[in-house]
C-alpha cells in the first residue's frame, strides 16, 4: 500500500476543493485530474482520495449524487456547497499566506550566502 | 455553520450504506482497469495494476467508515460488548472488582453526605459567609453571649454590620389545643430573620411592633410543625395558634432548611417581645445570643477591632473581678455551629480516604494481576491489526463499566451505610440526620469513579503489547510485580494507621466507660416534668402540685425513696454561680479573680440517699428542715476544703449571693458534706458543688423539677406508674421518664459513636488489605509453581514451601507494618482532641494493633502457602 501522501496535512482537503470548484466529479475524475494538473508531483495513493471526500461531506463542504457518468455507468459526482465554497477561499488565501512566508524566509536564507 | 449541523445531523442518524461505498470503489477501479486497457494490457495485468495503484481496498473501506460518528459508537458498543463477555467469563474478577470498589465508594459518599454539612455546604441564610456570631467570653459560658444591659448599647452604635440581631434562647412550652403537645419555642428580634437573610415560604416575618412587651401576640411555624399538625395548609396565616395558654396568630411558616443559628431544635418562633428600656437599665440584664451581618468586605477581625470601644464599655459595667476573664468574640456563624466537630470531620475524611486508597490499590493490584494473564491475548490483538488508542480504548471502557457498576451499587451502600450512622449516632448531632445522598454527593461520588475508571484503565491499557510475548512460554513481568508488591506495603500500612486510630479511640471510650461517677445511677429513675404557666401561674400552685406528686409517688410498689430536685450530674442544667460570689461574714472575699465556677442545684432530703451519695460530714438534710424559715445548705468535699480550710463546717453560716442586696443574700446553715460527685459531663473533672435544699415554701419552687426514685422494681411498670400518677394530678402534663443510667450513657454516645464508627472503616480497610496481600501472595504461587515443583522433587517438604511462601509474605508484611507505625505515630496527634485519659501515643494500643494487624496478614498469606504445599511436583512440572 503506498504512503497515504506526502502532501502536508491538509493539503488534501484543498486540493480536492479546488478542483470541485470547476465542476462536479467523481473520485476517479478527482484522482486523474489532480495528477494532470500538478503534472504528476502529487502522488495521492488513490485509496486515501475516499476518506478524504468522505470526511469533507461529512463537514457538509461537498455533497454528493449519484449520476450516469460518460460511459452511462452509475458514478458517485461530488460538488462543492456554499459553505465549501467559502472554506476554499479561507483555505487558499492563509496557503497564500503561508507560502509567501516560506518563500520569504527561504529567500533571506539565501541572501549571506 | 447551520447546513454543517445538519449534514452531521443526518449523517450521524443515517451515515454512509457499506454497499454505496463499495460501489463507488468498484466504480473507480473499474475506471482504472479501463484506462490500463486501452493502455495496451492484457485484463489480467490491468486489473493487478488498478489494484496496486489504489492500494488497499480493504482498508480504504474501513478508513471512509471511520469518519462518521456511528463508526465511534459501534466501537464503543463493540467494546461494551467485549467487556461483558469478559466478565462472564472470569465472574469471580468483576465480583471482587465491583465489591471492592462498591465498599470504597459508598464509604467515602456516605461520609462526604455527613460532613459536607460540616465543612463545605454553605449555611441555609442569605449570603452566610458574611453572618458572625458575637459576644463576650467567660468562665462561666464559654460560648459567646451578650447581656441585655450593653447589648442595645451594641446594637445602636455598631460600625461593622449591617444589622445586628439577637435570640433569647429555645425553651420548651405547651401547644394548649384540642390535641396539646410540648414544643419548643425559640424567641428572637424582630429583625432576625432579615438579619439572617431568610424569608418566610408563606405569610410575613414579625414587624417591629409585635417585639414590645405588650405587642401583638403572633407566632411563626416552622415548616416541620405546619407539614405535621396543619397538613401543609396554604391558608394558615391568619389562623391563631394557642402557645401556653395564650391566643397567637400565625403569620407565616419558615423554610424546610431553616436552623436557629445555634442549632437548636425548634418548632415555633415567637418574638422575644423584651423590654429595651428595662434592659437597657438592668445590670447585667438577661442573656442574649447576637448574630451580626458584616458590611461587605470586613472581616470578623475587623469587626472584632471596631467593637472594641464597645466592648469596652461593657467590661466597665461589670464588676471588677470579671473583668479579667471575660473577651469579646467574633467568629463566623460555621465556627460557632461546628467549632468541635470540626476537626472530627476532617479527621473521619481523612479515615475515608484511607479506605478509598486501599480498595483502589486493590482493584489496581487485580487489574495488574489480570493484565499479565491477558498479555497474549493482548498481543494477538495488536498483531490482528487493532492500533495503541483501540486497545486503550478498550481497557478504558471496561474500567469505566467495572467502575460505573461499583460506583452505583457504591451509592446504594452510600445510602445504607447513612441510614446505619443515623440509627447508632448519638440525639444532638442535628447535621446528622439532615445528611442525604443528594445531586451533590451524586456528582461526587460519579467524579470519584471516573477519576478511579481512568486510573485503572490507563494502568491495564499502557502495558505494551509486544509480539514477543507470543513466542514466549512463560513471562515475568518483574516491573509490574514491584508495583503490585508497593500497593500491596501501602496498603497494609494504611490499615495500620486506621486501626490505630479505633484502638485509640476504643481505649479512650473504654476510660470513659470506666469512669467513677461518685454517685450509683442502678435503679434510679428520673422523671422531668415542666408546669404550663397557664395552669400553675404561682409559685405556690406550683410547690402544690409537686409535693402532692411526691406525696402519690412515695407509696408506690418498689420504691424505696423519693427526692425532689431540679437537676442530675453529671451533666445538665445545674445552675452556676461564681466562687467569688461565696462569702463568710466579716471575712474578705475572693481578693483576685472570680475565683472560678460553682455549681449548685435544689434538692429534698433523700436526694443524697437516692443516688447513694455518702454524707461524709454532719447529718444532711433532715424533714424537720423542710417546714423552717432557716436555710440550709450542704457543700460537696472540695467546695468545703476550700471555703473551711482546716475548721469543721457543720453549723457554720454562710452567704452565696455576695454583691446583692443584703434582703437577697440571706445566711445559710451548712448541715452537711457531702462527697464529690463527678457533676460536670462525663469527661470533665469534679467541680465544687452545692446543695439547697428545697423546702415547703413557694419561693423554693418553680416550674421545673425532676423527681428521682429508687426502686427495686424494672423501670418499665415504675415508669407506667409514674405516667398514672402525674396523669391522675394533671391528664394533659407530658412527663420525660428515663433511667439514670440512660442517661449516663448517653453521655458517652458520642465517644461510642466515634470509635464506633472508625473502627467500622477500621475493620473494612483491613478486610481490603488482607484481600489485596491474598491475592498478590496467590499469584507469586501460581507463578512460581514449576519452581515449587522442582523444590519438591529436589526433596524439598512441605513446612520448607510453606515457610518459603510465608517468607515472601513477611517481606511485604513487615515493611508495610513499620511504614504503618510510623504514620500512625505522626498522624495519632491529630486525634488527641477526642481521647480521654489516654496519651496519642498510648503504648497498649500501639502494641495490639501491631500484633493483631501481624496475626491476620501471617493468616491471610497462610491460605495461598497451604496450598503451595499442596502442589504435586508431577503436575507442576507437567504444566509447561
Amino acid at each position: 500500500m503506498p504512503q497515504p501522501t506526502d502532501l502536508l496535512q491538509g493539503t488534501l482537503d484543498l486540493l480536492i476543493l479546488r478542483t470541485l470548484a470547476l465542476e462536479p466529479m467523481h473520485g476517479w475524475g478527482i484522482a486523474q485530474r489532480i495528477q494532470q494538473v500538478s503534472r504528476n508531483v502529487f502522488q495521492i495513493g488513490q485509496g486515501s482520495l475516499y476518506p478524504a471526500l468522505h470526511r469533507l461531506e461529512y463537514r457538509g463542504w461537498i455533497q454528493a449524487e449519484w449520476r450516469a457518468s460518460d460511459n452511462n455507468r452509475k458514478a458517485r459526482y461530488y460538488s462543492l456547497t456554499q459553505t465549501g465554497r467559502s472554506q476554499l477561499e479561507a483555505e487558499v488565501e492563509s496557503w497564500d499566506r503561508l507560502a509567501g512566508a516560506v518563500a520569504l524566509v527561504l529567500a533571506q536564507a539565501k541572501e549571506p550566502a | 455553520m447551520m447546513s454543517e449541523l445538519l449534514s452531521r445531523f443526518r449523517f450521524f442518524l443515517a451515515g454512509r450504506d457499506r454497499s454505496e461505498v463499495d460501489e463507488e470503489l468498484q466504480f473507480h477501479l473499474d475506471q482504472q482497469i479501463n484506462t490500463n486497457l486501452q493502455s495496451g494490457m492484457s485484463p489480467a495485468e490491468a486489473e493487478r495494476q488498478a489494484a496496486i495503484a489504489f492500494g488497499g481496498l480493504q482498508r480504504t473501506r474501513e478508513q471512509c467508515r471511520e469518519q462518521y460518528p456511528r463508526y465511534w459508537l459501534e466501537t464503543l458498543l463493540q467494546d461494551i460488548r467485549y467487556s461483558i463477555r469478559g466478565f462472564r467469563r472470569n465472574p469471580a474478577f468483576s465480583l471482587a472488582v465491583v465489591v471492592t470498589l462498591m465498599l470504597g465508594i459508598g464509604s467515602t459518599t456516605a461520609v462526604v453526605s455527613v460532613i459536607d454539612r460540616i465543612l463545605f455546604r454553605s449555611l441555609p441564610y442569605g449570603d452566610s459567609s458574611r453572618l458572625v456570631s458575637v459576644g463576650l467570653t467567660a468562665p462561666i459560658e464559654p460560648q459567646e453571649f451578650v447581656l441585655g444591659g450593653s447589648y442595645y448599647e451594641w446594637q445602636d452604635n455598631q460600625k461593622p454590620f449591617v444589622s445586628l440581631t439577637s435570640e433569647t434562647g429555645v425553651e420548651p412550652c405547651d401547644l394548649t389545643e384540642n390535641s396539646p403537645a410540648r414544643l419548643n419555642c425559640a424567641h428572637a428580634e424582630a429583625n432576625f430573620l432579615s438579619t439572617l437573610g431568610v424569608v418566610p415560604i408563606l405569610g410575613r416575618n414579625f414587624a417591629a411592633n409585635e417585639d414590645r412587651p405588650n405587642g401583638p401576640k403572633v407566632a411563626l411555624l416552622t415548616y416541620a410543625l405546619w407539614h405535621s399538625r396543619y397538613r401543609s395548609d396554604p391558608t394558615v396565616v391568619g389562623k391563631s395558634i394557642s402557645i401556653d395558654g395564650q391566643t397567637r396568630e400565625i403569620v407565616g411558616v419558615l423554610p424546610a432548611s431553616f436552623e436557629m443559628p445555634r442549632l437548636q431544635a425548634a418548632d415555633v418562633l415567637l418574638p422575644q417581645a423584651l423590654d429595651v428600656a428595662a434592659q437597657r437599665r438592668a445590670d447585667p440584664g438577661r442573656p442574649l445570643w447576637a448574630f451580626g451581618r458584616l458590611k461587605p468586605g470586613v472581616t470578623p477581625e475587623q469587626a472584632r477591632a471596631e467593637l472594641e470601644p464597645l466592648f469596652q464599655y461593657s467590661l466597665r459595667l461589670a464588676p471588677a473581678p470579671f473583668r479579667k476573664e471575660v473577651h469579646l468574640q467574633v467568629r463566623s456563624l460555621r465556627d460557632r455551629q461546628f467549632h468541635e466537630v470540626h476537626q472530627a470531620a476532617w479527621i473521619l475524611l481523612g479515615l475515608v480516604a484511607a479506605v478509598l486508597l486501599i480498595a483502589c490499590a486493590n482493584v489496581t493490584s487485580l487489574m495488574m494481576a489480570r493484565g499479565a494473564s491477558r498479555e497474549k491475548e493482548l498481543a494477538v490483538r495488536s498483531a490482528l491489526g487493532a492500533g495503541r488508542m483501540r486497545l486503550l480504548r478498550q481497557a478504558l471502557t471496561e474500567s469505566l463499566a467495572l467502575s460505573l457498576a461499583g460506583g452505583a451499587s457504591g451509592c446504594l451502600f452510600a445510602l445504607l451505610l447513612l441510614r446505619f450512622f443515623i440509627f447508632v449516632a448519638p440525639g444532638g448531632m442535628p447535621f446528622l440526620t439532615k445528611a442525604q445522598i443528594d445531586l451533590r454527593i451524586l456528582a461526587f461520588a460519579l467524579a470519584t469513579t471516573v477519576i478511579c475508571a481512568i486510573f485503572f484503565g490507563l494502568i491495564a491499557g499502557l502495558r505494551s503489547a509486544t509480539p514477543q510475548v507470543l513466542a514466549s512460554r512463560t513471562r515475568t513481568a518483574s516491573h509490574q510485580a514491584l508495583l503490585r508488591r508497593s500497593l500491596v506495603i501501602v496498603q497494609i500500612a494504611m490499615s495500620m494507621v486506621l486501626l490505630a486510630g479505633a484502638a485509640l479511640l476504643a481505649r479512650s471510650f473504654l476510660n470513659l466507660q470506666q469512669q467513677r461517677l461518685g454517685m450509683t445511677a442502678q435503679n434510679v429513675v428520673a422523671a422531668t416534668i415542666s408546669l404550663g404557666p397557664t395552669s400553675y401561674p404561682t409559685q405556690n400552685r406550683q410547690m402544690a402540685f409537686y409535693l402532692q406528686l411526691e406525696r402519690s409517688l412515695r407509696f408506690g410498689p418498689g420504691i424505696t425513696s423519693v427526692a425532689v430536685c431540679d437537676s442530675l450530674p453529671p451533666g445538665g442544667n445545674h445552675h452556676d454561680t461564681l466562687y467569688a460570689n461565696i462569702h463568710l461574714d466579716g471575712q474578705p472575699g475572693q481578693a483576685f479573680g472570680t475565683g472560678g465556677n460553682v455549681y449548685w442545684r435544689w434538692v429534698t432530703p433523700e436526694y443524697f440517699q437516692t443516688l447513694q451519695i455518702p454524707i461524709i460530714q454532719g447529718q444532711g438534710f433532715s424533714d424537720s428542715q423542710l417546714e423552717s424559715t432557716d436555710r440550709f445548705v450542704v457543700l460537696s468535699q472540695s467546695l468545703a476544703d476550700r471555703v473551711f480550710p482546716a475548721q469543721n463546717p457543720i453549723g457554720q453560716p454562710l452567704r452565696l449571693a455576695r454583691g446583692a442586696p443584703p434582703d437577697n443574700d440571706p445566711i445559710y446553715t451548712v448541715v452537711g458534706v457531702a462527697a464529690n460527685v463527678k457533676n460536670g459531663g462525663l469527661a470533665a473533672g469534679e467541680e465544687p458543688e452545692y446543695y439547697r435544699l428545697r423546702r415547703h415554701q413557694p419561693q423554693d419552687w418553680d416550674r421545673g423539677a425532676t423527681i428521682i426514685l429508687k426502686t427495686t422494681l424494672p423501670p418499665g411498670p415504675v415508669e407506667s406508674w409514674i405516667r398514672s400518677q402525674v396523669a391522675m394530678l394533671d391528664p394533659t402534663l407530658p412527663v420525660e421518664i428515663t433511667t439514670l443510667s440512660e442517661r449516663v450513657d448517653k453521655m458517652a454516645d458520642q465517644p461510642r459513636f466515634e470509635a464506633l464508627l472508625v473502627s467500622f472503616f477500621a475493620c473494612m480497610g483491613l478486610a481490603l488489605a488482607m484481600v489485596g496481600l491474598y491475592g498478590v501472595i496467590t499469584f507469586l504461587v501460581v507463578q512460581r509453581t514449576q519452581e515449587i515443583g522442582v523444590r519438591m522433587a529436589l526433596g524439598a517438604t512441605r513446612i520448607a514451601i510453606v515457610r518459603l511462601v510465608l517468607a515472601s509474605a513477611v517481606r511485604l508484611i513487615a515493611p508495610g507494618v513499620l511504614l504503618g507505625l510510623a504514620l500512625a505515630l505522626a498522624l495519632s496527634r491529630f486525634l488527641s482532641s477526642l481521647l480521654f485519659n489516654l496519651g496519642p501515643h498510648d503504648p497498649l494500643a500501639f502494641v495490639s494493633v501491631t500484633g493483631l494487624l501481624a496475626v491476620v496478614a501471617i493468616l491471610a498469606s497462610l491460605i495461598p502457602g497451604a496450598s503451595a504445599a499442596r502442589v504435586d511436583p508431577i503436575v507442576a512440572l507437567r504444566c509447561e
